[in-house]
């Protein structure tokens, strides 16, 4: 999108391509000359638009109520960065994630970074605000400082992290225990990074500036006038579903943090254009690995030729998003000016963006198909000290970052208890502890589509490891029961699908009544609205001498949903609060359904109501007859 | 509608005035002058289809034109409070406030609004889960929910004993008609939840309520504050465990009952419950206050 438009004057008869190569883009020849490559440029800003428009629409599109012919989730999960991430440190095979990462992995092999320059949209959000803030790197060739093997380096500490046992899952159901990696592609992934940015910052921002306009905050009823102006209002009803609850706009605790990332992301521009992309992206690693073993598989390649009419006017060299062109070769160290050393693009490194073919005057540049003989020039080239370096942190990486302590609790199956916040209470359907760190990219999806602002990104409650990952935080809202959307939108699985009849055994919590604040039991007044809200009946009540009500949680029917946490009128945290004591996730679905079923049994049939469970004739044998 | 002193002046005048000539219809079966006795009137009507019950009560009060003038802007407030379904009785018969704003849009109303403030969340869930938005939009309604405190204004209870102010409704403030259209449902707090109860729906800080010195006695005080034109309760199908957010048992009464004094309908509503309207503690504070008739036998119940 930052392309100079300084195109060559007109020169005609201007036709490239090596001799062994079909040229693609030489038919206009002729006086049209200076306009060859051009088309190529412009297709390929309209195809970023689109793709950045794709996005856009699937991300206010995740809201409730989700309707959406195509998962919302679409671009994170052809990620092929994080299908790897999620299935290497999980050990497993998630054919769902393999599917949607097939159509990037294999235009990488056939076509190269196709995907960087045409489809990204982190990358056309930093092209838009690059040439928004007319930031074009530097020019002198001594600032042209070549950190391109960094991001190779930092895909390979990643890999690294993934595959090292770093924490054991326990499944105390089936007495086994298995390892798992520790993944922190979510630090450096752009899928990743730039949707929790919109949802952190963008969502927020949008919804306040929305919120300007309404009566909330004008005082001019703008409901009456458009109760008044029917065309009106149904010509503004897609904006206003578009932008979610004008009237309470979500918040981000960590959004500053987004924003200050993504703003160093796109400040770093000034130092050079895509530095993000170029330097330090490792789905661009990832994705040029696949182009270069794509090159060592298929002789038969597209790619740009350089014909002899190259003047070495560096036009091509300065243009480059990503500096792929004049890049040293394995031959000789890098001076572009010298004749003699290649102008080629580096395959690996080049994002397609055709740019160059644009901007050379000489139509020296065209893009060929045929046997390529340039794909020896393609190697990574990395540096061997460095790779065993990065093998080396990826290594330490799995010790250090923790700032949870975990502790081997011994029982009729030994588990690992993590000890972190009571206030670590995790959306329905979340996988065991470690493993939810470790799948989890922080994305922010499940944060976007979750309809009362209750998911936060967690800023202590698990550890530094759990920086960003997904908390409920019931005084924000609460896990409002008919609502299953988290699970439906977690691209990594991390949160597992889950219908909302099993909300009532996903134990997420339990909320305990502190009798030393509530208006019931410290001051004997009437009260009872966590009683009169909570969805699961797990409140009841204890009549004191008086003849006052207050409210005792049954802790075998609260699954933590924290709406009781929510409504309570007790400033600032409520006088009943959710805490992780009750969260079993440890013990998967079944058996937390046998528990509930339990509890349901054990209730007196006059209190029994429908969807408490109790059907059904009593299990034996459960290794857990007393919880 | 101007400051809260004359509206209140008014709408008492109104309730009395219409409580009498509806007292006297019912003796002589005509509608004449004003009989001495005040008794309040309220009429249930027995019937399947929620819709039809609604006209008939109306109807059977003297139509939806007698409370409701052309050009009228008008605030209908059911009970939205839940992400429940309808079938659940836990939030207004759908086809009740349907019905109601059917009426008042037949009676020339400028414009229907149905709104409430829901202790759940989220509204757009609520509103979609509950069926009243589809419904009272279809009905020529605008169905919203006031969940911002830029939607209200300050109102002091000037009798208040329990709270002494609260931040209400501004639509509701600026309305010509306020209808109340509870659903009668058990409470786990105040025992029953119906016309008075529902009436919490209309303020900011329900928090304050709840906190207050007594929430019988603060639902009291703003019941003698703000007083509904009409008030129609839903008992097409009721709630009798776990309320008022359930899931609970619940019950098909196909009933709707309507009338201007609120402490009559609720009083007839606690009968439903086979209970005496003085075991509920709002309720007997209310009728205590002189908001209205709690004594079934001094009620005068049409039956339609």
């Amino acid at each position: 999108m930052s392309d100079t438009d300084d195109a060559a004057s007109p020169q005609p008869g201007a036709t490239g391509g090596a001799p062994s190569r079909a040229s693609l883009v030489t038919e206009a020849g002729g006086g049209e000359g200076a306009r060859r490559g051009a088309p190529l440029r412009g297709a390929r800003r309209i195809s970023q638009l689109v793709f950045l428009a794709g996005f856009l629409l699937l991300f206010a599109v995740a809201a409730y109520p989700l309707k959406s012919p195509v998962p919302v989730d679409l671009y994170l999960r052809a990620d092929p960065l994080l299908a790897l991430s999620a299935m290497v440190s999980l050990r497993k095979i998630v054919l769902g994630l393999l599917w949607y990462a097939l159509p990037v992995t294999v235009l990488s092999i056939l076509l190269g970074r196709v995907f960087c320059g045409w489809v990204c949209p982190m990358g056309t959000t930093i092209d838009i605000s690059e040439r928004v803030f007319r930031m074009r790197g530097r020019k002198r060739s001594k600032d042209r400082l070549e950190w391109h093997r960094l991001k190779f380096y930092l895909l390979i500490a990643l890999l690294v992290t993934m595959a090292v046992p770093a924490a054991h899952r326990t499944t105390e159901a089936l007495g086994l225990t298995q390892s798992v990696g520790l993944s922190a592609v979510y630090l450096t992934d752009p899928m990743a990074t730039i949707t929790r940015t919109f949802t952190w910052v963008g969502l927020p921002a949008a919804q306040w500036m929305a919120r300007m306009t309404s009566d909330t905050v004008t005082g001019w009823s703008y409901s009456d006038f458009l109760g008044r102006h029917p065309a009106l209002d149904r010509a503004l009803a897609p904006v206003q579903l578009g932008l979610g609850a004008v009237t309470r706009p979500a918040y981000f605790r960590l959004g500053l943090v987004a924003f200050l990332i993504f703003g160093g992301i796109v400040a770093l521009g000034r130092y050079q254009r895509r530095f993000w992309c170029r330097n330090l992206c490792p789905l661009g690693a990832l994705l040029g690995v696949l182009t270069w073993a794509g090159g060592k598989l298929l002789p038969y390649r597209v790619r740009l030729a350089v014909s002899d009419k190259c003047n070495r006017c560096m036009r091509c060299v300065n243009e480059c998003k990503v500096g792929a062109i004049g890049q040293e070769t394995s031959s000789s160290p890098t001076d572009p000016k010298r004749a003699g050393d290649t102008l080629l693009p580096h395959k690996p490194e080049c994002i397609e963006c055709y740019s160059c073919i644009a901007v050379c005057p000489q139509h020296a540049i065209s893009l060929t198909a045929g046997y390529d003989a340039s794909a020896r020039e393609d190697e990574l080239r990395l540096d061997r000290r460095r790779v065993l370096g990065a093998i080396g942190a990826g290594v330490a990486a799995v010790a250090i970052p923790k700032s949870s302590l975990s502790v081997l609790r011994s029982g009729a199956t030994d588990r690992v208890l993590k000890l972190s916040s009571l206030r670590l209470i995790r959306p329905p359907g979340s996988l065991t502890e470690d493993e939810f760190v470790t799948a989890c990219v922080r994305c922010g999806e499940c944060m976007k589509v979750c309809p009362t602002n209750t998911l936060q990104p967690a800023v202590g409650e698990g550890g530094l490891e759990a920086l960003g990952t997904p908390v409920i935080v019931p005084r924000a809202g609460p896990c409002t029961q008919p609502c299953n959307l988290c699970g439906d939108v977690c691209p990594t699985r991390a949160i597992e699908p889950f219908t909302v009849e099993e909300k009532t055994h996903l134990y997420l919590g339990t909320a305990s009544v502190d009798r030393s604040t509530c208006i019931a039991w410290a001051f004997g007044r009437e009260c009872v609205i966590c009683d009169e809200a909570c969805s699961y009946n797990a409140i009841s009540q204890d009549v004191s001498e008086a003849g006052v009500k207050r409210p005792v949680v049954n802790e075998r029917i609260c699954v933590g949903c924290g709406i009781c946490e929510y409504v309570c009128p007790v400033e600032p945290l409520g006088a009943i609060r959710v805490n992780s004591s009750g969260d079993r996730r440890h013990l998967g679905r079944e058996e937390q359904k046998l528990l509930r079923k339990r509890a349901g049994q054990e209730q007196a049939p006059a209190e029994r109501t429908e969807g408490a469970g109790g059907e059904g004739p009593a299990q034996r044998g459960s290794p857990y007859p007393g919880i | 509608m101007g400051d809260s002193f004359s509206r209140r002046e008014f709408l008492k005048r109104a309730a009395a005035f219409g409580v009498t000539a509806a007292g006297l219809a019912e003796l002589a079966g005509i509608d004449g002058p004003a009989e001495a006795a005040a008794r309040p009137t309220i009429v249930v009507a027995s019937k399947k289809d929620p819709a039809r019950l609604v006209r008939a009560a109306v109807n059977g009060l003297g139509g939806m034109g007698k409370f409701v003038k052309k050009g009228d802007v008008v605030l209908v407030k059911p009970n939205m409070g839940w992400a429940r379904k309808a079938d659940q009785a836990a939030t207004t018969n759908p086809e009740v406030v349907a019905e109601i704003v059917r009426l008042c849009r037949q009676a020339g109303a400028r414009e229907v609004k149905v709104m409430d403030h829901a202790v759940d969340r989220p509204d757009s869930l609520i509103l979609r889960m509950c069926g009243i938005e589809e419904a009272a939009q279809k009905a020529g309604a605008r169905v919203s929910m006031a969940s911002s405190a830029a939607l209200y204004e300050k109102v002091a209870f000037r009798k208040g004993k329990a709270v002494t102010s609260a931040d209400v409704m501004r639509d509701l403030r600026r309305a010509d008609v306020f209808i109340n259209v509870p659903i009668a449902k058990v409470h786990n707090s105040t025992g029953l939840t119906l016309g008075l109860k529902n009436m919490l729906g209309i303020v900011w800080d329900r928090g304050a309520f709840h906190s207050s010195s007594s929430l019988d006695q603060a639902i009291v005080d703003l019941a003698g504050q703000i007083r509904p034109r009409l008030t129609i309760l839903d008992a097409v199908r009721i709630l009798l465990t776990n309320g008022p957010k359930g899931p609970g048992r619940t019950e098909d009464r196909n009933l709707v009952v309507a009338g201007t004094d609120a402490v009559a309908i609720d009083a007839y509503g606690a009968s439903l419950f086979g209970m005496k309207a003085s075991q509920i503690g709002h309720i007997r504070l209310a009728a205590a206050a002189g908001l209205g008739e709690i004594d079934l036998k001094r009620i005068n119940v049409r039956n339609v």
